[in-house]
């Protein structure tokens, strides 16, 4: 087994996913929220408010999740995978708000 | 999710010690200010007349330098011409804040920046000062205010203030304590038996586990509410600052409707405009609050476009009634004093959100409940710290037969962010009292002995743990217990030999709660000490002769621990 200063390999590994995937997973959540909500109508503003008390919520399922699963590689796929989504459609519904 | 809880426990423990006990400690900040600063021990006042004492004393002042230096680069623009001298920027905005907690008055200028990158963006050089309200007198700013300028910083920011470095590690340390309650309740489902059971008569780990277990389940909704509100109150503008990146122009868009909406000028007209009474204005903010049946004193006032035809003064209400920190602003034309617009009540989804930011940040007036708070953020410290003697305790007999420094590492390493921890925020005050009050850069002389004496007692703890190497207690808990008695006894008598003020006077004779409330938690906590200390001296000897009889009768006792 590979170890990096007495730590295996595999626990940074899912340690990371937690991380870096929960928090681009939250990021994601966050912005297609406002931008969702704010294409709906929303005021701007509640959006933000409402979405941001949310996501704390949601990174700590994420995260808990990222322990429980039994795939490290489905984990890495639904959070940064996800993350990734969400915050693409979230850049999109804004171009099309702004034009 | 034991793992999870035991090992990101660990870590992140050490940083949620400080969160926690200077969170507690922030509790009491402006008291704090009040027991170092001894000239600023008087009472709260009301916001003091706009008119005749802040703008004479804001009038005075020029923009700091240090904020020049830094942020002129940045905000200007080399292209557009020269770079306006510090002392000739432009007046844009004035501010004054009041709050029930403190007897004096944070004021302060933002100077515009001319030529800037970004003429868009609120681009100001800040002079942010003290004052006297009963005078307009400028308090000198190298008083260091113990209380709201150091151990409040420090638990939110560790004052580690390199790209926030600290605010993220603190959030960080928030996501985990959130990660940890709920893995914790998942490792004990018999959370209700857990109300109940503290056995401190049997050895320490089943005790320390007890206790942390205890603490833990008791203020669950308590250290629940402070990790996650914490994380809110910084969320857009650090963790997840959405809004001012990915969507920044939706942002911007709304910026616009929204100035538009209220009909407050956003930009300045660049035509100069006269300053008429702003004490009227305040008369009239204060008799529409009590036609809504909300009569009350002001918070927050802001003057902005200083000298400009669109200048307007938003008078915010101050909240020591209320969850809210500031609330029902209403907002006037600065040359003619008519009102140009109320704040509409909060939305829902507002509401809940000052509400909880609310009370974290704890601002209104309800002796009672803040000293709940203290309580709260001392059982939150006394659930980690069992959480580390627990993770020793459980540990140290293997790393002794397998001769890991483990146990050993981090045994010191508790001590440190316990006992090690109050004796620096002591040994501070007790710096604050010995020094001259008028000695130059004291406030620097006062963060070093804080580092100081925190530094010392790590390499204390480290030494003296050897004993932990071999499966026994580290000494160093109890020495420094000592450590702890004899510092806040000091502070005590320092205060009365330097400033005459001691408990008679400051509870009885002279009353003044903020420096007698002070006294008495450091002599509480000298008592608190000083009976551990003796606690200890007590489990230790018993502990010796328990581990000569050990010796001759192998023993495992696994059933009580049943944790992986």
């Amino acid at each position: 087994m590979n170890k990096v200063g007495g730590i295996h390999y595999w626990v940074i590994n899912r340690i990371m996913s937690a991380l870096l995937g929960g928090y681009a997973f939250t990021w994601g959540f966050s912005s297609l929220g406002i931008a969702g909500l704010a294409a709906l109508g929303v005021d701007f503003h509640e959006a933000e408010t409402g979405v941001l008390m949310l996501a704390f919520l949601v990174f700590l399922g994420m995260f808990l999740w990222a322990f429980a699963s039994s795939s490290v590689a489905r984990v890495w796929a639904v959070l940064a995978g996800g993350g990734v989504l969400m915050t693409l459609s979230a850049w999109l519904i804004q171009q099309s708000m702004l034009s | 999710m034991t793992w999870v809880h035991t090992w990101f426990g660990l870590v992140l423990g050490f940083v949620l010690m400080v969160c926690f006990f200077f969170g507690s400690l922030s509790v009491f900040d402006r008291e704090i200010d009040r027991w170092a600063i001894p000239e600023t021990r008087f009472d709260a006042q009301p916001m003091p007349s706009f008119d005749k004492v802040l703008l004479p004393a804001l009038q005075q002042l020029e923009p700091d330098e240090v904020d020049y230096a830094t942020n002129m680069p940045r905000l200007h623009d080399p292209a557009k011409g020269e770079m306006t001298p510090r002392t000739e920027l432009p007046v844009d905005e004035y501010w004054a804040y009041v709050t029930h907690r403190d007897p004096v008055l944070a004021a302060g200028v933002g100077y515009g920046v001319p030529l800037a990158k970004n003429p868009e963006d609120h681009n100001h050089i800040h002079k942010n000062v003290t004052l006297d309200p009963r005078t307009g007198a400028v308090l000198p700013d190298d008083k260091l205010k113990i209380g709201s300028h150091w151990f409040y910083p420090m638990h939110y920011s560790l004052q580690l203030k390199w790209k926030n470095l600290g605010i993220w590690i603190v959030g960080l340390a928030a996501l985990m304590m959130l990660a940890a309650l709920v893995t914790g309740v998942i490792m004990h489902r018999k959370v209700f038996r857990e109300f109940f059971t503290f056995r401190p008569w049997k050895r320490t780990q089943r005790a320390s586990l007890d206790l942390h277990n205890l603490t833990g389940v008791v203020a669950l909704p308590f250290h629940f509410f402070f990790a996650f509100t914490g994380l809110v109150i910084f969320a857009s503008f650090y963790f997840l600052p959405v809004t001012s990146t990915l969507l920044d122009p939706l942002h911007k868009q709304h910026e616009i409707h929204e100035a538009a909406a209220t009909g407050l000028p956003h930009d300045a007209a660049g035509v100069p405009g006269p300053m008429s009474s702003v004490d009227a204005m305040v008369e009239e903010a204060k008799r529409r609050w009590a036609a809504r049946d909300m009569a009350g004193e002001v918070g927050f006032l802001v003057m902005h476009h200083v000298g400009d035809a669109n200048s307007y003064v938003s008078i915010y209400r101050a909240g020591s009634d209320r969850v809210a920190l500031v609330g029902e602003g209403i907002h006037f034309k600065t040359s003619t004093g008519e009102v140009l617009s109320e704040d509409p009540p909060r939305t829902p989804v507002s509401e809940v959100n000052e509400f909880l930011t609310g009370l974290h940040l704890q601002h209104f007036e309800h002796w009672f409940l803040r000293w709940l708070y203290v309580l709260g953020g001392l059982l939150g410290a006394v659930c980690i710290a069992t959480g580390f003697i627990f993770f020793v305790e459980k540990r140290k007999s293997q790393h002794a037969k397998s001769g890991s420094n483990g146990s050993r590492v981090v045994d010191s390493l508790a001590v440190t962010t316990v006992t090690g921890m109050v004796m620096a925020a002591v040994g501070m005050l007790v710096v604050n009292r010995i020094l001259p009050a008028d000695l130059l850069g004291k406030a620097d002389w006062e963060k070093a002995a804080f580092w100081t004496v925190w530094g010392l007692s790590f390499v204390h703890a480290y030494v003296r743990s050897a004993p932990v190497a071999l499966g026994l207690f580290n000494p160093a808990w109890r020495e420094q217990c000592w450590g702890v008695v004899v510092l806040s006894i000091s502070a005590v008598l320092l205060n009365w030999a330097t400033t005459g003020d001691h408990l008679i006077k400051t509870i009885f004779t002279d009353t003044y709660w903020p420096v007698a409330g002070v006294d008495l938690s450091l002599m509480a906590c000298a008592m608190v000490s000083g009976w551990a200390a003796l606690k200890l001296v007590r489990r230790e000897r018993g502990v010796g002769a328990q581990s000569r009889k050990i010796e001759k009768q192998p023993k495992t006792d696994t059933s009580e621990v049943a944790h992986a």
